[in-house]
């Protein structure tokens, strides 16, 4: 895929809850190589947002185009099939599986696909060398810090080589220096040509690693800039 | 409103599925239980309360009409506590007619009620105007007949089947009209007795001398004491009060474990809810009562209406499973419905009260971050060397995943355990019932029974116009003329005769044969078949009533002459009172004697009425018997009541499981989005979960599987011992390897079965909802 190409096309999407309009018909188009920052107050519809893009959720109306692939037109089956190879995500509160050990749960992505153990842990361990906590591979989430643990996330996200990775508020619960941390690294993978789009509340983060920001309000995209990175 | 209330009834419209659920088990068990507790009780003494709900008979007398008026009888059963009669009964051959229903005793009787005997019409109507008769049939048994069947005899009034009834005592194989009884050329008289003491023979004799006190000493043509029909009944049908017991108990253990398993899983799974009451200002009392009314309210609503429902469906099962035995109006006792009302809700509360215990001292922080801590050494471990193996991720995963709640995975798998071992054992008592029938009542289309005249001393009640069977070939004749007749692969010959056994209080039958004995005569299963004069083999349940073993010689007297037999062996007969001898013997106690009857097995496919046809031209004087029906109605019923109860049991079980799948569903509904997140497909939790489950059941299946058949062994054990007889390898030794692997295959049933829909429901909880709730 080249640079400038659309990786997503949301198309007037809305999505409606029994109770509340999540989002409001909203457009939005990323292309490959953007790192996009979303903001917005809570409960905009910014998670909302990254759930369409994902598969995780439908739109009510509106069409969501991610790959050139119509998400509309998929099954459950399918939708997940295309996340396996397509999306990476990571999410606030890490989820991790508890009983899996940091490398298992990272290579735990990969075995999905069908791909043997072995080969498996060896990408796994290959990014744990490049995220620099190969020492805490055999490690249980319950024992990493928090910023250990969006790290084995961040990983685990990264294992299928996805076009697209999406990040829902991932220094949420992380204190500030973890949290600066995380972002380097993911700044580091928009350089080499990771296409990305992440929720944060953080504007001097956002402006640091973004080269787009939209803010939405009321599920509704308010203001949007695009920048030249710090 | 109370804020125990409040929450509680907040946290029971919250947890929907599992309100549900403890509500659907705890009925479900409820309802099991009362089946099987009823189960137990009905199955305690069914011969005794059938025998007080008819006031049975403690005594049946038959009178010779010659020598007694109806006045005297009626005068003389003063001294009895009640009495009814006298009936007239006559004796019908049928030997003669289409079906063959050995020689009937019947009874003119205007009414089946009375102070004695009250007879249960269970089919059809009794018999009110000549040519009608209703036939003695224990209830549910099914036969050739029903009702509107004609039977004609020659020489008789064709009579009609109106109804069938039946009679604990056993006073009549039919009945019919006074008049049409009259009509039947009647023989005796019969009266019944109930006396105020009868619990011994001393008593019954006792009785028996007041009531013929005063009357000729030779009009008593014959007696029948309650003890001996009893002792008959429990030893013929008494044999499957062991299995029905076994079935009660499995009941009730199986009804314990599921709801001590879901409610003690809706209390862990309220570990975060209850930190957070906590939080809140909650006493830790405050916390406990929360807990235990949440799950009281879908409990006690679950108690009542699975209380009502084992008291209507319940009822029907365990009436069709002793219905055998005579009971015909089925009703719990009391305590029975006292006992699931109070138990329960007792058994839940104590099944929800230990974990709220633990819930009540839980530091709050500790219960918040419930779900989320480490887990124990072993879990992770075990998930390691799966995560290294070569199995799919999904399966791996669910392989793990009982190791992180063993207090649940086991009482889980003890449900499956238990539903696995009821299976066995249902198929074993099920094929060892049908060994058995198979080895003394052949049901074989194969064979043709032949009279050639009446047994030695024996006379066939006949009728003017009929001819008796007379054969008109000598023995040897006869013999020879159907071996060689074509498509005979084999013949046997047999006479028997009435003897006392020295020693013995009952007559004894001794049956000779001559011929193919080991291709047509009974199964030997110790010793061997006579090979010469003076020896004799006999049931087990023939020594063990007389205190006798193999190698033992007795003295029979018969027809005046007295001989000395060796018993050599042991057969296996469904009747106690009968010995088998060879024919050398007949030279010894009859000589001269001929067959009275033939036994022949036609090689495959050969036509039976051709072959009838050549017999009776080969000898005119030969009677041919329509062919037997070989199947064992109680054997009938008990199978199929074996059948529903392990229905019931094992959906209970895949109940259990169904109710673990749902919490565990619940618990890990975070880690199941997240797997979906990165792209595990729907069908991938589903296999994931059911294997969770399928393990569960492997173990399960393993376990059960050896359970159940050495509980099958103490049961047949029972079951023998209760028939006086002995367990004998072809009823122990009834399960090949195909079926055991078979089996074992059921807790994996048991398990997908109870996984699959909770698995289903969880693998396409939407994601998204998953994640926001979080
Ligand atoms: N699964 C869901 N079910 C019901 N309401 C939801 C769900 N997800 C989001 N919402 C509602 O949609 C709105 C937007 O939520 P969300 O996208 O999570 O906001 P944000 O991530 O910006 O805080 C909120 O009002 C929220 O309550
Ligand atoms: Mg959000």
């Amino acid at each position: 895929m080249q640079n400038g190409d659309a990786v997503v096309e949301m198309t007037n999407v809305r999505k409606e809850y029994s109770d509340s309009i999540a989002l409001d018909g909203l457009s939005l188009t990323v292309r490959a190589g953007e790192a996009v920052a979303v903001m917005g107050p809570s409960g905009s519809g910014k998670s909302t947002l990254l759930n369409m893009i994902a598969g995780l959720d439908r739109p009510t109306s509106g069409s969501v185009v991610v790959h050139g692939s119509d998400l509309g037109v998929l099954d459950e089956t399918g939708l997940a099939l295309f996340r396996r190879r397509g999306i990476g995500m990571i999410f606030q509160f890490f989820n991790l599986l508890d009983d899996l050990s940091a490398l298992d749960n990272v290579a735990l992505a990969a075995q999905l696909t069908g791909t043997a153990s072995g080969q498996a842990r060896k990408r796994a361990l290959e990014l744990f060398g490049e995220l620099g906590i190969t020492h805490r591979k055999n490690v249980y989430p319950a024992q990493l810090s928090g910023g250990e643990r969006q790290r084995v996330a961040v990983a685990r996200a990264l294992m299928n080589r996805p076009a697209l990775l999406l990040a829902d508020e991932p220094t949420g619960a992380l204190d500030s220096r973890s949290g600066e941390q995380v972002m380097d690294l993911l700044l580091d993978l928009n350089q080499i040509g990771q296409t990305l789009l992440l929720v944060t509340h953080d504007e001097r983060l956002a402006t640091r690693c973004a080269t787009r920001l939209i803010e939405v309000v009321d599920g509704r995209i308010a203001r949007e800039h695009s920048m030249e990175r710090a | 409103m109370n804020p125990v209330w409040h929450a509680a009834w907040a946290a029971v419209r919250r947890r929907k599925l599992q309100t549900i659920v403890i509500g659907v088990v705890v009925c479900a068990a409820s309802a099991t239980l009362v089946m099987a507790l009823g189960l137990l009780e009905a199955s305690a003494a069914p011969f005794d309360r059938a025998f007080a709900t008819q006031q049975g008979a403690h005594l049946a007398v038959a009178f010779d009409p010659e020598k007694v008026s109806e006045a005297d009888l009626t005068r003389a059963a003063g001294h009895a506590e009640a009495s009814a009669g006298p009936f007239l009964q006559a004796t019908v051959d049928t030997s003669t007619g289409d079906v063959f229903l050995g020689t009937l005793t019947v009874a003119g009787r205007a009414d089946p009620g009375g102070p004695v005997d009250r007879v249960s019409v269970w089919q059809g109507r009794w018999a009110t105007s000549p040519g009608e008769i209703v036939l003695n049939r224990t209830p549910g048994a099914v036969g050739r007949m029903d009702v509107g069947f004609r039977i004609s005899l020659p020489g008789r009034p064709a009579l009609t089947v109106v109804g069938f009834a039946h009679s604990v005592t056993g006073s009549a194989d039919a009945w019919v009209t006074p008049e049409q009884a009259t009509a039947l050329q009647p023989t005796a008289l019969q009266m019944l007795y109930r006396f105020a003491h009868a619990g011994t023979a001393a008593e019954v004799d006792a009785g028996q001398a007041a009531v013929t006190a005063g009357l000729p000493a030779d009009a008593v043509l014959g007696t029948l004491s309650h003890l001996t029909v009893k002792d008959k009944a429990t030893s013929e049908l008494g044999v499957f009060i062991p299995f029905l017991m076994i079935f009660g108990v499995l009941g009730l253990v199986v009804a314990v474990l599921i709801v001590a398993n879901v409610v003690s899983g809706a209390v862990v799974a309220g570990l975060r809810h209850i930190g957070m009451l906590k939080a809140i200002g909650f006493t830790p009392n405050q916390v406990m009562a929360v807990y235990l009314v949440m799950v009281s309210i879908p409990a006690v609503t679950g108690c009542a209406l699975g209380t009502v429902a084992g008291n209507l469906v319940g009822k029907r099962i365990v009436q069709d499973a002793v219905e055998g035995f005579g009971v015909d109006e089925l009703s719990f006792a009391p305590w029975v419905n006292v006992v699931a009302a109070l138990g329960m809700p007792v058994l839940v509360a104590s099944a929800a009260l230990v974990p709220a215990l633990r819930a009540r001292r839980l530091p709050a922080a500790r219960a918040i971050s419930a779900g989320t801590t480490s887990r124990t050494g072993r879990a992770l471990r075990i998930q390691r060397w799966l995560s290294g193996t070569r199995l799919p991720r999904p399966v791996s995963l669910g392989l793990g995943m009982p190791f992180a709640r063993t207090g649940r995975s086991a009482l889980t798998l003890a449900s499956v355990v238990l539903g696995v071992m009821t299976v066995t054992l249902a198929a074993g008592v099920t094929m060892s019932m049908t060994a058995y029938n198979n080895a003394v009542r052949p049901t074989d289309t194969d064979r043709v029974e032949l009279l050639a005249g009446p047994p030695l001393g024996a006379p066939v009640m006949t009728q003017p116009g009929v001819e008796p069977p007379a054969a008109k070939l000598s023995d040897a004749q006869d013999e020879s003329m159907l071996r060689s007749l074509p498509g005979t692969t084999a013949v046997l010959a047999t006479t028997q005769l009435n003897t006392e056994v020295a020693g013995g209080t009952q007559e004894a039958r001794i049956v000779f044969h001559r011929g193919d004995t080991a291709a047509l005569g009974p199964r030997v299963l110790t010793g061997h078949w006579p090979d010469g004069p003076g020896q004799v083999v006999v049931p087990s349940r023939f020594l063990n009533q007389r205190g006798l073993s193999v190698g033992d010689t007795i003295t029979v007297q018969a027809r005046g002459n007295r001989t000395q037999v060796k018993i050599v062996g042991v057969v296996l007969t469904n009747n106690a009172d009968q010995i088998f001898a060879d024919w050398s013997t007949v030279d010894v106690l009859a000589p001269g004697a001929r067959a009275s009857s033939y036994l022949v097995r036609m090689a495959p496919g050969t036509d039976r009425a051709a072959y009838t046809a050549a017999v009776s031209s080969g000898d005119p004087g030969l009677r041919v018997l329509p062919p037997r029906d070989g199947t064992s109605s109680t054997a009938v019923i008990i199978i199929s009541a074996a059948l529903v109860l392990t229905l019931v049991l094992g959906a209970v079980a895949a109940l259990g499981v169904f109710n673990t799948v749902v919490l565990n569903a619940r618990e890990r509904r975070r880690d199941l989005g997240m797997l979906k997140s990165i792209g595990m497909t729907p069908r991938q939790v589903t296999v994931l979960l059911v294997t969770s489950m399928g393990a569960l059941g492997v173990v399960g299946g393993l376990i059960g599987v050896p359970i159940g058949v050495a509980v099958h062994r103490l049961v047949v054990a029972a079951m023998a011992h209760a028939g006086q007889s002995d367990a004998i390898d072809i009823l122990l030794d009834v399960y090949h390897a195909s079926a055991l692997a078979l089996l074992a295959l059921t807790g994996i049933v048991i398990a997908v079965l109870g996984a699959l829909v909770p698995a289903r429901g969880a693998a396409r909880l939407s994601i998204a909802t998953v994640l926001h709730n979080e």
